[in-house]
């Protein structure tokens, strides 16, 4: 069947159809949009979009976007280096840092061992993980394991335990549980059963 | 639980339909091809979010249209009325709103209504490869515990990415395949022996509920067994998985495991595959349906929609009338191209042509 559209609008649908998240029926509405905004709109969205891609790059110690070799986190010496928190991409150290509880720094993966989505042990940044905590000065002493709470995540989270045991590290994971300000029956049952099986004892 | 009102957006052949049934027995009527069994597939795909003739949900979807949509009214048996809207997408998430709020996960759903599904297509249940012996089972699971889905799902999800990384490992086990590889393990084995224990407990009631179902409907006596015996399950699944992992590797495959499983039927100690006559394999499986029927609506405390699609036709007049007289008391939905067999004394009649109610 020919497209209904002019090359270069099927063309802009096609390359914004390969966005995540972004379905053919969202594409040729961003597409349309695209067409109704002033030039210098269009060309600022352009601009930036290579501005990103040509400033920005992966932190060289642990795989957070940043603009400086090093990410804001790995430069700021105020922060705890003797704890490392492994997340799967730059977007969960943001959610991370939002909570200002940790203080430690952390290791990203830029994944999950996902075989469907050909992603295996080596295109994840676990080798570097691994050098990191044999060269940390001073030594590791914890690693976080926080990966997303579903099947691949679990499954690398697990890979990653096996190759730290024979290390002298303390290896945690986040507890998963409630969210705050939920009420429990509306909690589902896995997460509850999750909530249930990390329960910790109060008081004392 | 009954469903009083059932309305059909480009959901298979029909541009749009409204149907009322009744809460007794609903007769709908048509000649083949007109729309029968989309209306019954309309209701099993709320009860199960897929097609039960293992269709994948695009092709229920009308032609030259992107989204179905399929809403229905249930009444509950405390008098909870449910309004349940069903959207199946060809682009994007498909979609389920109860009373008008989105469900968070369409797995959700399952539960909100249940129905139990006889078909013609039964029969390779019997006949046919393990396949459709075990769907039936963890349908069967999924239909008294809707947790038992979230375990399905695992299972499938961790042999399909097991599947892909012993693809990629091209028949050579490194170091780094095989701590991969007992990751992967360990998961599967967290969740396939359970999937395991589950289905064996389920099999274990269904050899008192089978033989009995069966000599209702054949009318006479005869040594219905189900056996459920899986090697992996006499070692544990760990075990079994070590010792397969060099013909795993070899062969690209996981060889072992849940989702192998075969659940052998016997009549009078013979497979009912291989060895039973077409009439015994007809009552076998309807006597499958009718058993299930029977535990889900015993374990849930309600009796679920039952829907016969054109089966009736199928069977001579004195295991029909069997199967009607020993049906438990609920909601019965029978498609027909033929007629309907007196004895089901239906309080409703619906004609359809051409995707088309015609009379109600």
């Amino acid at each position: 069947m020919a497209s209904p559209y002019s090359p270069p609008m099927q063309a802009l649908i096609d390359e914004l159809g390969r966005m995540p998240g972004i379905g053919p029926k969202s594409a040729q509405r961003i597409a349309f949009h695209l067409l109704k905004v002033p030039e210098e709109d269009a060309r600022r969205l352009a601009q930036s979009i290579l501005n990103a891609k040509a400033k920005v790059r992966f932190c060289e110690m642990c795989f957070n976007i940043s603009d400086e070799p090093q990410c804001s986190v790995c430069s700021d010496e105020r922060r705890d280096r003797t704890m490392i928190c492994v997340v799967e991409e730059s977007r969960d150290v943001v959610a991370l840092e939002k909570t200002g509880v940790y203080k430690g720094l952390y290791h990203v993966l830029l994944g999950a061992i996902n075989p469907l989505e050909g992603i295996g042990v080596d295109q994840l940044k676990i080798r570097e993980l691994m050098m990191r905590i044999n060269d940390a000065e001073p030594a590791i002493q914890e690693v976080i394991l926080s990966t997303n709470p579903n099947t691949e995540g679990d499954v690398t989270a697990m890979y990653l335990q096996r190759l730290l045991a024979p290390f002298e590290i303390k290896v945690t994971k986040l507890a998963s549980g409630l969210p705050v300000g939920g009420d429990l029956e509306y909690a589902d049952e896995l997460t509850l059963g999750r909530a249930i099986e990390g329960r910790r004892e109060v008081g004392a | 639980m009954f469903v009083r009102r059932v309305e059909l957006t480009n959901f298979r052949n029909y541009e749009s339909a409204n149907l009322a049934f009744s809460r007794g027995t609903t007769a709908i009527l048509g000649k083949n091809g007109q729309g029968k069994t989309s209306l019954a597939e309309s209701i099993a795909y709320l009860s199960c979010l897929r097609s039960f003739r293992g269709v994948p949900n695009e092709s229920l979807v009308r032609i030259g249209t992107d989204s179905a949509v399929i809403r229905a009214d249930v009444i509950h048996d405390d008098g909870r009325e449910l309004l349940i809207e069903a959207e199946i997408n060809l682009n994007g998430r498909n979609r389920v709103l109860v009373n008008k709020q989105t469900l968070r996960r369409t797995r959700d759903l399952l539960g909100v209504l249940r129905a139990t599904v006889f078909s013609p297509d039964d029969l390779a249940i019997v006949k046919d490869g393990p396949a459709l012996r075990r769907d039936l089972i963890d349908d069967a699971l999924v239909a008294i515990d809707s947790r038992f889905d979230a375990i399905r799902t695992e299972v499938d999800r961790v042999i399909r990415q097991r599947n892909v990384l012993l693809k990629q490992a091209g028949g050579r086990l490194t170091e780094d395949v095989a701590l991969t590889l007992d990751v992967w393990d360990e998961k599967l084995v967290a969740a396939g022996t359970v999937m395991g224990e589950e289905r064996a407990s389920l099999i274990a009631r269904m050899n008192t509920e089978v033989p009995n179902a069966y000599d209702q409907l054949a009318e006479r006596h005869s040594a219905v067994e189900l056996r459920y015996e899986p090697e992996w399950r006499s070692r544990g699944l760990a075990h079994a998985l070590a010792e397969a992992r060099s013909d795993d590797i070899r062969r690209g495959v996981s060889t072992v495991g849940p989702h192998r499983d075969d659940i052998e039927i016997s009549i009078n100690g013979l497979t009912a595959r291989f060895h039973a006559s077409q009439g015994e394999q007809r009552s076998l499986v309807l006597a499958l349906r009718l058993a299930i029927h029977r535990m889900v609506a015993e374990a849930v405390g309600s009796v679920p929609i039952l829907v016969l699609d054109d089966v009736l036709s199928e069977l001579d007049p004195d295991r029909a009338n069997a199967l009607i007289a020993n049906l438990p008391h609920g909601q019965v939905i029978i498609t027909s191209a033929s007629g309907v067999p007196e004895e089901t004394k239906p309080d409703a009649i619906v004609r359809i042509a051409a995707g088309e109610v015609i009379e109600s």
